[in-house]
């Protein structure tokens, strides 16, 4: 899940930068890599690649930091 | 794929047009003209059940939980019926940038103390987002939120906020601390009268003149913990929730319009006889009919896109960009048709042609100017 979402944000959202190391534990938001017309675009792909709904709600900077905190969101959604 | 409508969602948007012929444009002229608000012709939409639209039931609302589709046909109607586009953007504004946002992110309490009171005309509310350095760029807004005992401190200006000057309450965007960037923007309801909270004078403008549009300060204003709404930090996605219900049922009070100029556009070039014949056999002019209503209808297609997608839970992100770009620049293009398509009696205020034109600019700037929404198409297909 992490290598999917990883290789979404190279390829759609730093334009193909796919030599950039971004590893699951990069903080997404306080390093300036995804903008929120990014974060909104993440949030779409997630929703339709992972068949999930992710409420408003949830959509916080605990959830949404790192690669792995989004990961570890998903596997509780889809648990939940 | 089917086009075709519900039979009472036609019927109720037919209920709508004739609220709004019937109540809601006398005077406008005059109104326009000096600027005036009218909180009676308010009272008389709350009363309607306009308002109700952006409410679940519980709350004073129209359904048992809005739907979406149901609440902007109403709106087109509104927009067809009603020529006064400043109400017509001012009720639009608080139904899905206020009422919206607390029925979904509200606690219980929120809902009905402050739905309750919107929905029923009593309390006129404020979305206020925009600052005088954080227009398009929104997330890098100045107005601060300081935690304290009990609640928060604000201190900051919000500007070119709808309904400011009327505003008894305004949902305000705060940044807690500016090093979480935009997962610092959290929400608060403040109510007029509290203490270091100030609205500003109306600031006059070229269109919309019978919303007033102004600005708030705020100074060591406290806020108490229950007035914030949602989480900290759900500023973000408090706005990223309402902002295509916004785009979308602004717009179809504006298609509306667009379709009521274009039939009004329509009939005056029929009637109007030069050179021995109705204005609209010369292909100039009907030339230019033919635009207006290919406007209409790739607007249309739109908007009722976004309206489907979002009811049924998907991401309109590229479609809403699209709508808002399309039908904004349209309105503006066709209101320069349907003045050109009267000749110099379309200059003439009286003729109330001229009013759709200055009112539609307002339309390619507010809710994310013309040039954001490019740039947003752009970066979606990967530029």
């Amino acid at each position: 899940m992490n290598d999917i979402i990883i290789d979404y944000i190279k390829q759609q959202l730093l334009s193909g930068q796919v030599d950039i190391d971004l590893s699951p534990e990069e903080d997404l938001l306080g390093s300036g890599l995804i903008d929120s017309l990014g974060m909104i675009q993440l949030l779409a792909f997630i929703e339709e690649k992972f068949e999930v709904k992710v409420p408003p709600q949830d959509m916080t900077i605990e959830n949404f930091m790192t690669v792995e905190a989004i990961g570890n969101y998903l596997e509780r959604l889809k648990t939940a | 794929m089917d086009f075709s409508w519900p039979e009472n969602y036609t019927q109720y948007r037919a209920e709508v047009i004739a609220f709004a012929k019937e109540t809601l444009n006398d005077d406008l002229v005059e109104r326009d003209q000096a600027g005036l608000f009218s909180r009676q012709l308010w009272q008389k939409c709350a009363d309607f059940g306009i308002l109700g639209l952006a409410a679940p039931k519980q709350y004073g609302g129209k359904e048992e939980e809005v739907d979406l589709l149901f609440s902007m046909l109403a709106m087109e109607g509104f927009g067809y019926g009603c020529k006064d586009n400043g109400l017509s953007l001012g009720l639009n504004a608080q139904m899905w940038t206020v009422q919206i946002p607390i029925a979904h992110f509200g606690s219980d309490a929120q809902k009905e103390k402050y739905l309750t009171a919107f929905t029923s005309g009593q309390w006129i509310a404020a979305h206020a987002l925009t600052e005088p350095n954080a227009g398009s760029d929104i997330f890098s807004m100045e107005t601060l939120a300081e935690k304290t005992e009990g609640g928060y401190v604000l201190n900051g200006k919000k500007h070119l906020i709808t309904l400011a000057p009327e505003a008894d309450v305004a949902l305000v965007f705060a940044n807690i601390n500016p090093k979480l960037g935009k997962w610092g923007v959290t929400a608060f309801l403040v109510d007029k009268g509290t203490p270091g909270f100030t609205a500003l004078p109306t600031d006059s403008k070229m269109g919309l003149r019978t919303v007033p549009i102004g600005a708030f300060e705020f100074k060591d204003c406290f806020i108490p913990t229950e007035n914030r709404l949602g989480g900290e930090g759900a500023g973000f996605s408090i706005l990223n929730y309402s902002l295509e219900y916004d785009r979308c049922c602004i717009l179809a009070s504006q298609l509306g319009a667009m379709e009521r100029q274009l039939e009004e556009t329509i009939a005056f070039v029929k009637e109007r006889q030069q050179f021995g014949q109705s204005i609209g056999k010369f292909q100039s002019v009907s030339n230019r009919i033919a635009d207006m209503k290919l406007r209409l209808e790739t607007s249309r297609l739109l908007l009722y896109k976004v309206a489907w997608l979002k009811r049924n839970g998907k991401s309109a992100l590229m479609e809403a960009a699209l709508l808002k770009l399309q039908l904004s620049e349209s309105f503006v293009a066709s209101s320069m048709d349907a003045i050109r398509s009267r000749g110099g009696i379309g200059f003439l205020t009286a003729t109330e042609v001229e009013r759709d034109m200055r009112d539609a600019v307002g339309g390619v700037l507010y809710a994310g100017t013309s040039d954001i929404q490019r740039s947003i198409i752009a970066r979606l297909l990967g530029l």
